[in-house]
């Protein structure tokens, strides 16, 4: 299958019709077109997928807005619009013409679910040309859906093709792309066959030969059978085996979270510890502030009281050298201690009442000589109190840093606990037991039922000798036996052939897949396709072979080789000698159709990738962004490109968004302002 | 350890009659692929009755 052209029609950010050519040759198999986020590289490759098989992938939002935007408003209510892809291409001597529409009736202003048709024309070397009348069943013989995805796919999304668990299904559809599937079938298929014949020999056949067919048939079924339960075991075996790994996942990631959650519940403690320190010494500050922080103002207090009290020594005031209790005596008595008679309101008696008013009080000076001996006291206390709230304060900020660190530390423990389910350690080990007795008990049986088939082959084959020799006098009869010893012939040799392509197939594809990693990467890993085609990474650590995680990178590069190798393997086996007979010129050739082509892989990466398939794609459509696309990708490709195109962006968005694209010298639109929304095709060459 | 053995041996093997007939069951399975629920039976009857009549 090879690309020719691509038209859409009103499809998605694509308004009006726009035709893209893809023709392209062996010496020039590229095509690349560049668009900004957002102009529709996605939308382009989905409308291949709309196309060939009438779905979109499932990164694809808002699938039931199929028409333009700008398109649909502008409808009037209750007219019509077409929405279409049409693919132009030609597979193994032929052209065909694939249009997928659907004409769409504005009844609101949501679209609605689309209910599109496929119309697919053939046109014969000679020019003339034919409708399909199962276009779908065409397009899927030409390209099985479930194939495709190995060439019509997202850069960002391809290492899904190797993840665990992708193998069973990834097996299944190599087996169609390098024509095992079609033995497989046949294989399946031709005991129906043979069992009609032989039905006919034990009607006409006699009774010996009907007796030897009845033994036939009976170990044939028990064949059967135990062939179906060969199949349901491993079946059982592969969801035994899935469901052990991941409980033994699930007791790794207990062993390694046991540290971390003890670490945590440490931190923990202490935090709440260093909390209540950190208050404590809060506490502890505002009793001491709130009890003696008045000290804090006494200093000039205290110098102020002792200035004064030495001024009133200096002035003979203090202490008093005259008690006022004296003087009351005296008044009191009537008589001076001169002897001089006080009688009242008498000069005497005025003269020593003057005295009283100049006289000190005795409960004054108690007072006074007991606060001058705590003025001293009062420095030390404040000189204390300073020292008790500074090293408060210390406290205090040490406790918070405390508490500040054990937050953090928490927090980043928290956060590695965060993913790992944990589940009781013993219940999970129980459980790992029982899954590994079960997975022997099906063993056992399997290893039984494999030795059973060994025998069943061995007496059918004897019974089918038995047979050929026996007497058969009815003309019918012998015709059914040679008819069913011919099926049983072709039967047994697909058999063999089926083994042989096999294992050739995935020898031959992991030495591809070795040859192409090896050409990409930098590192000195080795990819492996084990016998189940399950991918895996090793490097060589002196001689020993350990695996190597696969990172995001590593397994985009992985499934890319994959992809290389695929590709050039279901070309190569269709040009051997094989039992279909000789194929088409380009039987086994399908293009690639990359949309993010190099996801987040680094320059140097980009640029082997981008080699190696422009060297091994027979058709290859990249879809890059400026900043992936230019530079190393566009050096390394543009030898090999025979069109090169821009998904013009024209939006209503405000501002100066306009943005050139330059390419070969030559600057082209890139994003362009606009009055609606909507994506162009641009050829560049 | 003899060498393995290839398709084209397998092949040989085959008598003309047995060689007619497989390549015509690969080409019936071959075209239905895609149709899971395809039984094969009365086309590769049909088969083997047109290489022995």
């Amino acid at each position: 299958m090879k690309l020719q052209s691509i038209t859409l029609t009103n499809f998605r950010q694509f308004k009006g019709e726009q035709t893209f050519d893809l023709t392209s040759d062996g010496v020039k198999p590229v095509t690349l077109m560049f668009g900004a986020n957002g102009a529709g590289k996605t939308t382009l490759l989905n409308a291949f997928t709309w196309g060939l098989y009438g779905t979109m992938s499932d990164d694809v939002e808002q699938q039931d807005r199929m028409v333009t935007d700008a398109v649909w408003r502008a409808l009037p209510m209750g007219q019509s619009v077409e929405v279409a892809v049409e693919v132009r291409f030609d597979h193994e001597g032929q052209d065909y013409r694939l249009l997928r529409s659907a004409t769409l009736r504005k009844e609101s202003d949501d679209q609605g679910r689309l209910s599109a048709q496929l119309q697919l024309w053939t046109t014969q070397p000679d020019g003339s040309s034919e409708v399909s009348h199962a276009p779908q069943e065409t397009i899927l013989s030409i390209l099985p859906v479930g194939v495709s995805r190995f060439f019509f796919f997202n850069g960002e999304r391809i290492e899904n093709l190797v993840k665990k668990g992708a193998y069973a299904e990834v097996q299944k559809d190599i087996k169609v792309l390098l024509d095992l599937e079609q033995v497989e079938r046949a294989i399946s298929h031709l005991p129906k066959v043979n069992r009609k014949l032989t039905d006919e020999l034990k009607k006409h056949g006699g009774d010996t030969a009907s007796a030897i067919q009845d033994a036939i048939d009976t170990l044939t079924d028990q064949q059967a059978k135990a062939k179906d339960e060969l199949k349901v075991i491993e079946g059982d075996l592969a969801t035994l085996g899935e469901e052990r790994d991941a409980t033994t996942e699930l007791l790794r990631q207990h062993a390694e979270a046991a540290p971390v959650q003890a670490e945590r519940d440490a931190v923990n403690k202490e935090l709440t510890e260093a909390r209540t320190a950190r208050d404590a010494a809060l506490t502890e500050r505002a009793v001491l502030v709130a009890t003696k922080g008045f000290q804090a103002f006494t200093d000039a207090l205290g110098a102020k009281t002792k200035a004064m009290a030495d001024n009133l020594y200096q002035k003979g005031a203090l202490p008093a050298p005259l008690k006022r209790e004296f003087v009351d005596q005296l008044l009191n008595d009537g008589t001076c201690i001169c002897g001089t008679d006080l009688a009242e309101h008498s000069e005497p008696w005025d003269n020593v009442k003057e005295w009283r008013q100049r006289a000190g009080l005795q409960a004054v000076e108690t007072a006074w000589q007991q606060l001058s001996g705590q003025i001293a006291p009062l420095a030390d206390a404040r000189a204390g109190l300073r020292e008790s709230l500074s090293n408060l304060m210390v406290r205090i900020q040490n406790e918070r840093d405390r508490v500040a660190r054990l937050e953090a530390r928490k927090s980043e423990l928290d956060g590695k606990l965060k993913d790992s389910r944990l589940e009781d350690v013993q219940a999970l080990e129980t459980k790992r037991m029982d899954l590994e007795g079960r997975i022997a008990l099906k063993n056992q049986r399997k290893g039984s039922i494999e030795a059973d088939l060994v025998t069943f082959a061995k007496e059918i084959d004897q019974k089918t000798r038995e047979r050929s020799r026996a007497q058969v006098t009815d003309e019918l009869a012998a015709k059914a036996r040679s008819r069913s010893d011919l099926v049983t012939y072709v039967k047994k040799a697909l058999e063999e052939i089926l083994a042989i392509r096999e294992e050739d197939m995935r020898l031959r594809l992991d030495a591809e897949l070795k040859a192409v990693f090896k050409s990409i990467t930098h590192q000195a890993h080795v990819p492996t396709l084990s016998e189940g085609f399950e991918l895996t990474l090793h490097k060589d650590v002196n001689g020993v072979q350990l695996p190597v995680p696969k990172s995001t990178g590593e397994n985009q590069i992985l499934s890319l080789s994959f992809v290389a190798a695929v590709s050039k393997l279901a070309r190569e086996i269709r040009k051997e000698r094989r039992a279909e007979g000789s194929s088409a010129e380009d039987a086994g050739t399908y293009p690639i159709v990359m949309d993010a082509a190099f996801g987040s892989l680094d320059q140097d990466y980009q640029e082997a990738v981008s080699r190696a398939l422009a060297k091994m794609a027979p058709q290859l459509v990249v879809l890059v962004s400026k900043s992936q696309g230019l530079g190393k990708v566009v050096t390394e490709l543009l030898p090999y490109v025979s069109h090169l195109g821009v998904i013009e962006t024209h939006t209503t968005a405000a501002g100066s968004v306009a943005d050139d694209i330059e390419l070969e010298g030559m600057t082209y639109p890139y994003i362009r302002s606009s009055e609606s929304d909507f994506s162009e095709l641009k050829v560049i060459k | 350890m003899s060498e393995p053995r290839t398709e084209k041996q397998v092949l040989e093997e085959l008598s003309d009659e047995q060689r007619a007939l497989l390549k015509r069951v690969l080409e019936v399975e071959r075209a239905k692929l895609h149709i899971t629920a395809y039984d094969a039976t009365d086309d590769l009857l049909a088969a083997v009755k047109e290489i022995i009549p």
